[in-house]
């Protein structure tokens, strides 16, 4: 039944090309917007919701829907090549995409992260297409203490994303975790550590930390470099990676984009939470975890996938119940809305007419993606190899720009300096920043959620793991953590083993 | 000589510039305190969509995020007062002194006029043993902290709203804060919550598909979308000043009266568009207009209303 409405679906956008023109228009604008840090797949959307106003309903989101797409996907190019993630959703790909980018590989590492974001994206769409309704069921089945546990779950990804010392990792985590504590709590009203400064009222934002603590501590780390160590010339090499590789990477993929689906329509989790949830499934089942970090295509290919396997996702609680998987869906929400759709329960009753055009937009936006992304990683990859002295002063102005674009903000702009600041000394320590990011992105939503669950059941702290999805959730981070630690022993005895072995050898 | 020569220019530059040319010369910026996409920008957006037949320029939105609101009332306060800068202001500007979250009050401010009220609903699951409100309200005074009610946020009017009914009838809520009117819904959908306070705009279509029963509104007269569900009043626990949640434009202060006189028609002029009107009817919106006076009497009121509310959910500072 839902089979046959697609095909008319595809049919109805076929016979006007101009459909198919907002598509491909949609997917580059969100590239772009994707690529540069601080501008958003979200900003996008609402910058062009004015435009679609003029256009018919289905093509205005047709074009919505590719920035969407596309910016999701933009994202992983800036983290990639500069090591600076364009959305947050792309924080995940830098850890693999940069070093491999560095080794002179960045055009293969942006042919990954395409076909990546391709493949997880069309399962993302297909899950969204034919199992909507089953979905969002699932997803209102999450109250707080489910909340609490999947964001442990989220948290329990650090021990993935520490790199060489986990005590290091959790420091770092710790210190994100205190940092989303300044702000405006809703819970109780209160401001917490703002010192009476309004601006810190929403708390240390995520943008302005995401610029800073990559794109201006990146900068300060290539004005070091920039004299005294050469630059590594880029060969852009092939286009496609060859197939034997893409097709290894295919369960990968094909399991990443489907959790990164699933993840995202859980609403209040996005693409940026599902990214690292799958980096870290990636990691623990992988054959060789230790080549995680340094450069590995697991690497790449896991959270590309996920993260765009994330954006269906999450349009099936917003297109079901009304209820936004995730900020970009919450603007798309209101364009709906603007164009006189109220998603909810009864669209799909009354509007199938625009469901179903939609779900047909969301496959052809990815084939689009794939063909606009693997035609322009040949001149994104080039941009690598321009001069690292003037590269470096363009990406500060564009961190600077960024930062200020997303509240029109000076406060932000200074914030993400400091913050670069910061992490630039981290960096110096050998303490990873990755965990600080994701503990940002979760630490809220793992406080409020124990305190609304304590709330809830008077404080009986068994709410926890009597309640089955909570306490599974809190098991699976358990073995996460277990068998985190068990092969990061591992991977120290191989490296040790290696090192007494090279002494051996030059002794 | 030349210092005053320039001076001189410089002084009939801007004299020309603000008496002679017409004004709006250029685009006019609306701030917006809430992000992309949310409900306020999007009525803003849908007002101000025609804005070019109406006053001959676009007026463009601009999201200014953060502090509940506070830092982009905080940006119209402070914007140049040449009448380019327009400000939304919502409910949060009744409530941040008296909870001490800002010294900015609605006295900050030149309004231009009342956009909406909207009203409280309070609603429960489909599947919820209770049918109206006097069965919950019945079970929560002989089980008290037993009902969970889900809102928005403290200190947000539907927050307040189910407070105020709570202190009235001596009726002890288990509240459990949301952040925002999605995961509010989605919490009531789930049955996470035995009960959610959000606006009752926000559960049209839910109650239209019949995934919810909204069991009554926080305000004096039902609401024309809701034609079924009765006010508080009727359902018998009557409050006589309800906390009602709102939106409204306003200037900087010292904008040049002809500019502000010449804001406030056009915006009347977009406010009255029928295209704006069919959209806020579509979405269960109520459009309340007042004039500066009329605005103005009407925060007056609402500060001397949520006084007493925010003192008995322990909010004011």
């Amino acid at each position: 039944m839902s089979f046959f409405y697609l095909l008319e679906a595809f049919q109805t956008i076929f016979s006007d090309l101009s459909s198919l023109l907002f598509i491909l228009m949609g997917v580059t604008a969100g590239i772009m917007v994707g690529c540069l840090p601080g501008l958003t797949a979200t900003m996008g959307c609402a910058l062009l919701i004015p435009f679609t106003f003029s256009l018919p309903p289905v093509q205005g989101l047709l074009m919505l829907m590719g920035i969407f797409t596309g910016g999701i996907y933009g994202g992983s190019i800036s983290a990639i090549l500069i090591r600076t993630p364009g959305t947050p959703a792309a924080a995940a790909t830098l850890l693999d995409g940069h070093p491999l980018s560095m080794r002179g590989e960045a055009g293969k590492a942006i042919g990954i992260g395409t076909i990546a974001s391709f493949v997880g994206g069309t399962i993302g769409a297909l899950i969204m297409a034919f199992m909507a309704p089953q979905i969002a069921k699932f997803g209102l089945l999450f109250g707080p203490p489910e909340f609490f546990a999947l964001a442990i779950f989220g948290l329990s990804m650090i021990i993935s994303i520490s790199g060489e010392s986990l005590l290091k990792g959790a420091i770092a985590a710790l210190i994100g975790l205190l940092i989303t504590t300044i702000g405006f709590d809703p819970l109780s009203g209160v401001p917490r550590f703002t010192f009476n400064n309004e601006n810190l009222l929403g708390g240390i934002t995520f943008i302005p930390a995401l610029i800073g603590m990559f794109g201006f501590a990146q900068v300060f780390r290539n004005i070091e470099r920039m004299e005294l160590v050469p630059q590594v010339k880029s060969k852009v090499g092939r286009l496609l990676p060859p197939f034997k590789e893409v097709r290894s990477l295919l369960p990968t993929m094909a399991k990443s984009g489907s959790m990164g689906a699933v993840t995202g329509s859980v609403p209040g989790l996005g693409c940026d939470i599902a990214a690292f949830i799958a980096y870290g499934e990636a990691k623990r089942t992988s054959k060789t975890p230790e080549k995680f970090g340094q450069g590995s295509l697991e690497g790449i290919a896991a959270p590309e996938a996920a993260n765009n396997g994330a954006t269906g996702g999450a349009m099936i609680p917003m297109l079901t119940l009304g209820v936004p998987g995730d900020a970009v869906t919450a603007v798309l929400l209101g364009a709906l809305t603007i164009h006189g759709f109220q998603p909810g329960p009864l669209l799909f009753r009354d509007h199938l007419d625009v469901v179903y055009p939609i779900f047909a937009g969301m496959i052809l936006c990815q084939l689009v993606l794939l063909i606009v992304g693997l035609s322009g990683a040949r001149l994104f990859a080039k941009l690598i190899n321009i001069d690292t002295r003037i590269l470096t002063p363009v990406i500060f102005l564009l961190c600077i720009v960024g930062s200020y674009s997303m509240r029109f903000s000076f406060f932000d702009v200074g914030l993400a300096l400091t913050i670069g600041v910061i992490a630039y000394f981290m960096g110096k320590a050998k303490f990873p920043v990755s965990p600080v990011l994701l503990a940002l992105i979760l630490g809220p939503m793992a406080e409020q959620n124990m305190r609304r669950s304590l709330m809830y059941s008077q404080d009986d702290l068994s709410i926890f793991v009597t309640r089955p999805i909570s306490a599974a959730f809190l098991i699976l981070a358990v073995i996460m953590v277990y068998s985190g630690y068990r092969r990061f022993k591992k991977i120290k005895e191989i490296e040790a083993r290696m090192q007494t072995e090279s002494q051996h050898q030059e002794g | 000589m030349k210092k005053t020569l320039c001076l001189a220019a410089a002084a009939i530059l801007a004299f020309s510039s603000s008496s002679f040319a017409a004004f709006p010369e250029k685009d006019i910026t609306l701030v917006v305190p809430w992000s992309a996409g949310g409900g306020t920008d999007t009525i803003a957006r849908a007002l101000v969509k025609n804005a070019k037949q109406h006053i001959g320029v676009n007026v463009n939105v601009v999201n200014k995020t953060g502090g509940q609101g506070i830092v982009g009332m905080g940006a119209t306060k402070m914007a140049r007062p040449d009448g380019y800068t327009v400000g939304l202001i919502t409910f949060g500007l009744s409530t941040y002194k008296l909870m001490g979250l800002s010294q900015l009050t609605y006295r900050d401010f030149d309004l231009l006029q009342l956009l909406n009220q909207s009203s409280a609903g309070l609603s429960v699951n489909a599947d919820s043993k209770w049918n109206s409100l006097d069965e919950v309200m019945q079970h929560a005074k002989a089980n008290p902290r037993d009902v969970s009610l889900g809102h928005t946020g403290a200190g947000v009017a539907w927050h307040l709203s189910a407070a105020a009914l709570g202190v009235m009838y001596d009726t002890e809520f288990n509240f459990i804060p949301f952040d925002g009117g999605a995961p509010t819904r989605s919490a009531l959908l789930g049955g996470h919550v035995d009960l959610a306070a959000t606006g009752i705009d926000e559960v049209k279509q839910l109650h239209e598909a019949g995934e919810v029963k909204v069991l009554a509104v926080n305000a004096l007269q039902r609401h024309p979308a809701f034609p079924d569900v009765p006010t508080l009043a009727e359902a018998g626990y009557k409050i006589d000043a309800p906390v009602l949640d709102w939106r409204g434009l306003a200037l900087p202060k010292n904008v040049p009266a002809d500019r502000k006189q010449f804001l406030k028609e056009g915006f009347k002029k977009m406010f009255d568009d029928p295209e704006f009107r069919k959209y806020c009817e579509d979405v269960g919106l109520i459009l309340v207009y007042e004039d500066s006076a009329g605005f103005e009497q009407f925060l007056a009121n609402m500060e001397e209303v949520l006084t007493p509310t925010l003192d008995a959910v322990g909010l004011i500072r």
